[in-house]
C-alpha cells in the first residue's frame, strides 16, 4: 500500500527530513508566527486524568500535557534560541567555572495566580523540597543539590555538593523545573497537598475545574507576566479515552486538536484528505520515545551476549517502522535517538536484519534447534502503553519464532505489567518505551546503570551488569566540560550496543491533528507540553 | 451449519497450515486481491483467512469446554441439593443464588483479571458464571422424580442415596438440562468474544473477538478486519441456537411419544 510518503498530502509533513536525516537537520523552518485573534475556547482530546497533576512530583507527559499551561519551568525548550531554550521564569541562567553553582535570575513582575507575588523563595523552596525530595526524576538530577541561596527576590543561586555539568542543567530545565508556590505547599504534606489537584501556578492560563470522566478546564489568566498573552479564553480537555472516537470527534468538530497521536496511525492518510484538517508530526522532539526490547539477564540463555546479539538481529527494524508505526518513526540502534545531534553516536555496533547471522549465533551459543525447530521458551511482556507497543509484541513472537525461539505472550494491565517488570523481575523480554529527555543523565543512564533496589520502574531491573559501563555513567555525571561530556556518553553508548544490555529498536514521537484555524500549533520541541501562550484561533 | 463450522474449526491445521500469527505479506491489504490472501491482511500482514479459521478453532473450544465445565458442575450441584434436601439444599441452593445476583461477565472479567487470561482460566471463568441455570432445573428435575416408585425400589434393595441419585435418577432428569446446553455454548461464544475485545483473551492464539478489537482501530480504513470475524460470531451463534432448538424439539416430540 501506498503510505502518506506518497500520497497527495493537504498537510505539510516534514517527518521525512525530520525522521530520516534527522542529522543533517538543523532546526525546523520556524512559521513566522502567524496572528491569531484573542478569545475563544479550544477543546482537545485528552485519554488520561492523572490524579496528582502536579509538574515538580511527576515529571511525565500525561500530567505535563494539562499542567504545563498552569505551571511554568524556569525555560522552555525552543527550535531556535541559545542552548535550544527560551525563557520562563528565569530570563538568564550561568554557571560557575568549577561546575559547583548555577546563577539563575528571575523573571519580575511575575503573580501566583492568588495574587502572591513570586519570588526566589518559591524557586529555592520548588527545588531543595519538591524537585530533590519527591520529584520522579528529579530526585536523580538534583541529588548533589546542597542549597538554594537567594540574595535577593530575583535571584537564585543553585550551590551542588559536586560539580554538576551546567549543561546536564540546561538539559533539565524544560521538565524538572516546575516552579510551585512556597506559600501553599510550605509545611505541609507535599504529596497529598490539594494543589497537586487544583493547581496553582504563574502560567498564562488558570486551573477552573476538573470533572472525573468528563473534562478538565482552564482559563485565561488575566494577569499573566507576558500582557499580550495568552490568545485563548479557555482551554478544555475532554476525556475521549476511545482512540477512534478522537479522529470523529475532529471531524465533528467537537474538538479542535488531538495531540499524542490520539488519531490512530492508521487513520491518518484518511483524515489529512478532509478539508479543514492539518497533520503535525513535528513538536515532539524534545521528547522522543524509545522502543526498546528489555532483556532479563539473569536467565541462563539470555546471559550469554551471542543470543542476545541474535535476538537483534532477528528484528527486522524497517518492517517495524514501516508496518507497525505506518512511517511515523525511524529506527534505532542506540540509546540516544538521532534527533539528539550532540549526544547521538553514530559509530555503534549496528544490528541489522539477519535471520541466517541470527541462527547461526544461536547455534554457537549451543542452542541448537530441537523437536519442533525450537531452541529454548521465553516469557514475552509487551508493555500495554501503546498499541504499537502491544502490536510490537505480536510481531517480535514470530520475528523470534523464525530463528527458534518460542516466546508466549503474557499481557497485564499497566499495574500488573511495571509489578512484574520492575519489582517482581518475572519476565524473560520485555518489550518497553522509555522516553529519550534531551541528555543522557536524566532518565537514559538509569537503563543500564547496576544495583538499583527492586521497585524503580523504568530502570534497569533486568540484571545488566558491566563495571565499565557504571564507571562511565558515574564519570560523566561529574564531568563538567561540555565536550568530555559528550566524549564519555559516545563512549558508553558503544559499551552497552556492543553488549546488548537492551536492544533498541526504533524511536517514535507522535502527532498532532488540527483543525487547520487553530494557529501556532507545534513551534516548539516540547509544544503539547509547553504553555500554549501563543495559540489561538485565525482571525 | 454448526456441522461446516466444527469441520473448519477441526481441519484449521489441514486448511490453513503453519501459524496463523506468521506474517506472511503487507499489511493491510483488502480482501479479494490476491489469491494468496483472499480475505486480505491485518495490520501486521497476517493472513485474514487463517486468522479466522483458528480462530473458530479457539472460539469454539473454548466455548464447548466452558458449556461442559458448567453443566457438569451444575448437574453435581443439581442432583446433590435436588435428592439430598434438607439444608444441604438449602445452602447449595444460597450459593447458586448468590453467584446469580452477579452477572455472569462480571464474575468472568473478574477472575480473568485476577489469575491472567489463559485458555484454562477463561474457561473456568466463562463455567463460574454459567453453572447456576442448569443447577437450578437439575434440582427442579430431580424433587419431582425421587418420590416416584423407582427410587424407594433402589432405596429397599440397599443403594446408597448418592449411587441412587446419580444412577437412578440423574438420567431421567437430564433431557431438559442438556437442551440448555445449547444456550450456554451460545453465550460462552459470546463471553468468549467479549473477553478478548477487551484484551482479556489468550494473546497468543487468535480469537474471533481479538480480531475485531484489533480492527477496531482501523475501523474507518479497514473495515473489513472487523466485519468478517463479526460475520463469523453471528454466524456460529445463530447455528448454535437453531441445532440447540432442534435438538429441544426432538427430545420433547419423544418424550411425548413415549
Amino acid at each position: 500500500m501506498t503510505d502518506l510518503r506518497d500520497g497527495p498530502m493537504r498537510a505539510p509533513l516534514p517527518r521525512r527530513r525530520l525522521l530520516a536525516g534527522a542529522a543533517a537537520l538543523p532546526f525546523l523552518p520556524r512559521p513566522a508566527l502567524a496572528q491569531a485573534k484573542r478569545g475563544g475556547r479550544l477543546t482537545v482530546a485528552a485519554d488520561s486524568e492523572p490524579p496528582n497533576l502536579n509538574p515538580a512530583i511527576i515529571a511525565s507527559n500525561g500530567v505535563f500535557f494539562v499542567a504545563s499551561k498552569v505551571i511554568e519551568p524556569l525555560a522552555e525548550a525552543d527550535y531556535r534560541a541559545k542552548d535550544g531554550l527560551a525563557p520562563r521564569l528565569a530570563t538568564a541562567w550561568e554557571g560557575a567555572a568549577d561546575g559547583r553553582s548555577l546563577t539563575f535570575t528571575l523573571r519580575q513582575g511575575v503573580t501566583w495566580h492568588d495574587a502572591k507575588p513570586f519570588s526566589s523563595a518559591d524557586v529555592a523552596f520548588s527545588a531543595l523540597e519538591v524537585w530533590k525530595k519527591h520529584g520522579n526524576l528529579g530526585r536523580a538530577v538534583f541529588r548533589e543539590l546542597e542549597a538554594v541561596e537567594t540574595p535577593d527576590a530575583h535571584t537564585a543561586i543553585f550551590r551542588f555538593a559536586v560539580p554538576t555539568p551546567a549543561q546536564l542543567i540546561r538539559n533539565a530545565l524544560p521538565a524538572l523545573t516546575a516552579v510551585v508556590p512556597k506559600h501553599l505547599y510550605e509545611g505541609t504534606d507535599i504529596m497529598r497537598n490539594p494543589a497537586n489537584q487544583k493547581l496553582v501556578g504563574t502560567g498564562p492560563f488558570r486551573f477552573a475545574e476538573w470533572r472525573p470522566g468528563e473534562y478538565t478546564r482552564l482559563v485565561r489568566n488575566p494577569t499573566y507576566w507576558d500582557q499580550a498573552r495568552p490568545f485563548l479564553n479557555e482551554i478544555v480537555y475532554r476525556v475521549l479515552p476511545d482512540r477512534a472516537a478522537a479522529a470523529n470527534a475532529l471531524e465533528a468538530e467537537e474538538i479542535q486538536l488531538a495531540a499524542f497521536s490520539a488519531v490512530p496511525l492508521a487513520d491518518l492518510d484518511r483524515i489529512a484528505k478532509v478539508p479543514g484538517m492539518k497533520v503535525y508530526s513535528n513538536g515532539y522532539e524534545g521528547l522522543t520515545y524509545q522502543l526498546v526490547v528489555e532483556i532479563n539477564h539473569r536467565r541462563k540463555e539470555l546471559s550469554d551476549v551471542r543470543v542476545r546479539r541474535a535476538i537483534a538481529h532477528a528484528i527486522d527494524r524497517d518492517f517495524v517502522v514501516r508496518a507497525i508505526f505506518r512511517g511515523f518513526a525511524a529506527t534505532s540502534q542506540g540509546p540516544v535517538p538521532k534527533n539528539d545531534r550532540v549526544f547521538h553516536a553514530t559509530d555503534v555496533a549496528g544490528y541489522g536484519f539477519n535471520p541466517q547471522r541470527a541462527n547461526a549465533l544461536l547455534d554457537e551459543a549451543g542452542y541448537p534447534r530441537s523437536e519442533g525447530g525450537i531452541r529454548f521458551r521465553l516469557r514475552l511482556l509487551p508493555a500495554p502503553f501503546f498499541n504499537e507497543t502491544r502490536q510490537f509484541g505480536d510481531y517480535l513472537r514470530q520475528a523470534l519464532a523464525a530463528v527458534g525461539i518460542d516466546a508466549t505472550i503474557v499481557s497485564n494491565d499497566t499495574p500488573a505489567h511495571l509489578r512484574a517488570v520492575y519489582t517482581d523481575r518475572a519476565f524473560d523480554i520485555t518489550v518497553a518505551s522509555p522516553v529519550y529527555r534531551g541528555d543522557p543523565a536524566i532518565s537514559t543512564t538509569i537503563l543500564f546503570q547496576s544495583g538499583l533496589p527492586a521497585g524503580v520502574p523504568f530502570a534497569n531491573q533486568y540484571g545488566y551488569e558491566n563495571p565499565e559501563v557504571d564507571a562511565l555513567i558515574k564519570q560523566a555525571a561529574a564531568t563538567i566540560d561540555d565536550a568530555e561530556r559528550v566524549r564519555l556518553y559516545n563512549a558508553f553508548q558503544k559499551q552497552v550496543t556492543d553488549d546488548v544490555a537492551l536492544v533498541n529498536v526504533a524511536e517514535f514521537s507522535f502527532i498532532t491533528v488540527a483543525r487547520d484555524n487553530v494557529l501556532n500549533v507545534s513551534n516548539n520541541p516540547r509544544w503539547a507540553v509547553s504553555n500554549w501562550a501563543d495559540t489561538g484561533f485565525a482571525v | 451449519m454448526l456441522a461446516i463450522l466444527l469441520a473448519v474449526a477441526l481441519a484449521a491445521p489441514i486448511l490453513a497450515p503453519g501459524d496463523p500469527l506468521a506474517i506472511k505479506g503487507d499489511p493491510l491489504l483488502p480482501p479479494w486481491q490476491t489469491m494468496a490472501h483472499p480475505l486480505g491482511t491485518d495490520r501486521l500482514g497476517r493472513d485474514v483467512l487463517s486468522a479466522l479459521i483458528h480462530g473458530a478453532r479457539t472460539t469454539l473450544l473454548v466455548a464447548t469446554a466452558a458449556a461442559a465445565a458448567a453443566l457438569f458442575i451444575g448437574i453435581t450441584v443439581g442432583t446433590i441439593a435436588g435428592f439430598l434436601g434438607g439444608w444441604v439444599d438449602e445452602a447449595l441452593m444460597r450459593v447458586a443464588e448468590a453467584f446469580q445476583t452477579v452477572p455472569a461477565f462480571l464474575l468472568t472479567l473478574a477472575l480473568i483479571s485476577v489469575t491472567g487470561p489463559r485458555v484454562p482460566t477463561i474457561v473456568l471463568g466463562i463455567a463460574i458464571g454459567a453453572w447456576m441455570q442448569p443447577a437450578r432445573i437439575t434440582r427442579a428435575e430431580i424433587l419431582s422424580l425421587r418420590e416416584r416408585d423407582f427410587v424407594a425400589a433402589a432405596r429397599v434393595i440397599g443403594m446408597r442415596p448418592l449411587e441412587i441419585a446419580f444412577r437412578e435418577v440423574l438420567p431421567n432428569a437430564l433431557t431438559p438440562v442438556v437442551s440448555l446446553a445449547a444456550v450456554i455454548v451460545a453465550a460462552a461464544v459470546l463471553i468468549e468474544a467479549a473477553l478478548s475485545f477487551l484484551g482479556f483473551g489468550d494473546p497468543n492464539r487468535f480469537t474471533w473477538g481479538s480480531m475485531i478489537a484489533e480492527g477496531r482501530t482501523v475501523l474507518r480504513r479497514a473495515p473489513f478486519l472487523s466485519i468478517i470475524p463479526g460475520i463469523g460470531l453471528v454466524l456460529t451463534v445463530l447455528a448454535v441456537h437453531l441445532t440447540g432448538q432442534g435438538v429441544a424439539k426432538a427430545l420433547r416430540t419423544r418424550r411425548h411419544a413415549a
